[in-house]
């Protein structure tokens, strides 16, 4: 497994979280340090607290307390000793290490005009740990393909956060890159892919190069707004496949409108539990309305991995009798 | 004979002294000048360059010559992997460590150290006003440096020569 995310944390931390039982780091996802706090991990969806000799407490009395000091260095290897060129990521609130690794950052703020300028006194980490989780999407693909143009349909995922949204993406783009269709029907080859990675998280670039397998025939654009960037990579880049994370602003749904004249397939991530309520919503309403997506797959995290439930269209429950079985516990 | 080539020897060796002495004050104002010149070199990285900074150090240790590039380079090195120090852990070591084969005095040193607390800390325009504290400092210690060095530089000079004559006259 990939531990570089492990070298961010000061000595005695790290000292701690490589004490954890095996089965616990390896399904590790959140590594919480706030100052003056308790040190947090969560995993599985659980969260315990670390004492200082490497147990697991829920008892925040009896936890190991990360300090000023632990902080302070934590965001000196972060930001690489240079704070000043991560102003952008700090109006945004994260920063992302290599190995796609995100760490988000709670402080105090510094207006300017009513925006956020700058992030100061930097007290609160939360570290999420990226995992590449190859094949995840393998149920998923074969409902999404679009037999009569030789491509996929353009689908909209649904879930709330820390459901697997960006993890399915990723491998969704790997697949469609690759010509991996999972269908003994398909068998065109893959397809261009464009990555609109405003967080960094679906491919993870570091200095422009992805960290996770993304497939061969995938560009990323990384840290770019969705809609200047979706708009960039059909202008210059000639994708047949865009995917874009967290959708929901006025503006995605315009550079979305104008993707479907390019005749480019798009599959988006937006934060929701069902279509119904994701409609609502004012930004959103007029894509729902000119019913922009062919497919919409509502995903929930399981025991076993990931489970969704599709709708097509017309918002009418797809039940396909081959995915039926697998569909609860995919 | 021997007394001779004794008085020659001891003459040479103050005279070595006082002209070691002299070079240390006519040092002393250069290499403050070229560390103001590297910290306006690190300003530009850092504000239109956005290097980070153990690049930055780097690249302006090469091109700044010694005394100051093993101080730069050597606290880069400590900032990347393996060590993986602070930059003001990294900074300081550097400096404590480089700082013998410099010419510069107890001040200079304040001052970096005192950079070293703030740098790659903050966002840009902090950084600028802390950089651009720690180069107006440095003039001012240049200003001295510089009248130190008309004054004494001359002095020790001679004072070399004239001490390595005493000696000799006194035991002849």
């Amino acid at each position: 497994m990939d531990q570089s995310w492990l070298t961010v944390f000061p000595d005695n931390i790290r000292s701690l979280l490589v004490k954890l039982p095996p089965t616990l780091f390896t399904g590790l996802e959140e590594v919480r340090i706030r100052e003056g706090r308790p040190l947090e991990v969560n995993a599985g969806g659980r969260y315990y607290f670390l004492t200082p000799e490497g147990g697991l407490t829920r008892d925040g009395g009896a936890a190991f307390i990360p300090g000023k000091q632990e902080g302070n260095r934590l965001l000196d290897l972060i930001t690489n000793h240079s704070l000043y060129t991560m102003e952008e990521e700090l109006r945004k609130g994260f920063i992302t290490i290599g190995g796609g690794h995100r760490i988000g950052l709670a402080g105090r703020t510094v207006l300017s005009g009513g925006k956020v300028e700058h992030l100061r006194d930097i007290s609160g980490f939360n570290i999420r740990i990226a995992r590449e989780v190859r094949g995840i999407a393998d149920p998923l693909l074969p409902q999404l393909l679009d037999f009569k143009h030789h491509s996929v349909y353009h689908t909209l995922i649904l879930s709330p956060p820390q459901q697997g949204k960006t993890t399915l993406i990723r491998d969704l783009a790997r697949q469609i890159s690759a010509g991996t269709w999972g269908h003994p029907e398909a068998r065109w080859p893959g397809l261009k892919v464009a990555i609109i990675d405003e967080r960094s998280e679906i491919a993870g670039s570091r200095r422009g190069v992805p960290s996770f397998d993304v497939g061969p025939r995938t560009d990323v654009m990384d840290g770019c707004p969705k809609a200047e960037g979706m708009m960039m990579m059909i202008r210059s880049m000639s994708p047949e496949v865009l995917i874009v994370d967290e959708i929901g602003r006025a503006e995605d749904a315009e550079a979305l409108a104008e993707a479907l004249h390019a005749g480019v397939r798009v599959i988006a991530t937006a934060h929701g539990s069902s279509v119904e309520e994701l409609s609502s919503r004012p930004a959103l309403s007029k894509l729902f309305a000119s019913s922009f997506f062919q497919m919409y797959a509502v995903l929930k995290r399981t025991e076993q991995g990931a489970a969704f439930r599709l709708w097509d269209g017309k918002r009418r429950r797809v039940q396909d009798p081959g995915w039926k079985g697998r569909e609860e516990h995919a | 004979m021997l007394k001779m080539l004794g008085a020659v020897l001891v003459i040479a060796a103050a005279t070595m002294a006082g002209w070691l002495q002299a070079r240390q004050y006519a040092n002393r104002p250069n290499q403050i000048r070229k560390l103001i010149l590297a910290l306006r070199r690190l300003q530009t990285e850092i504000m239109y360059g956005f290097t980070p900074l153990p690049d930055a150090l780097v690249r302006i240790g090469e091109q700044s010559g010694e005394p100051i590039k093993s101080i730069f380079h050597g606290a880069a090195k400590n900032m990347n992997p393996p060590w993986n120090r602070t930059a003001q852990d990294s900074l300081q070591t550097a400096i404590e460590e480089g700082w013998r084969f410099t010419a510069m005095k107890a001040a200079e040193k304040d001052v970096l150290k005192g950079l070293s607390f703030n740098l790659g800390t903050s966002d840009r325009k902090d950084q600028l006003s802390h950089i651009m504290a720690a180069v107006h400092q440095l003039e001012s210690e240049e200003a001295c440096a510089r009248e130190e060095q008309n004054r004494y530089e001359k002095m020790f000079k001679s004072l070399g020569l004239l001490c390595g004559a005493f000696i000799v006259i006194l035991f002849y």
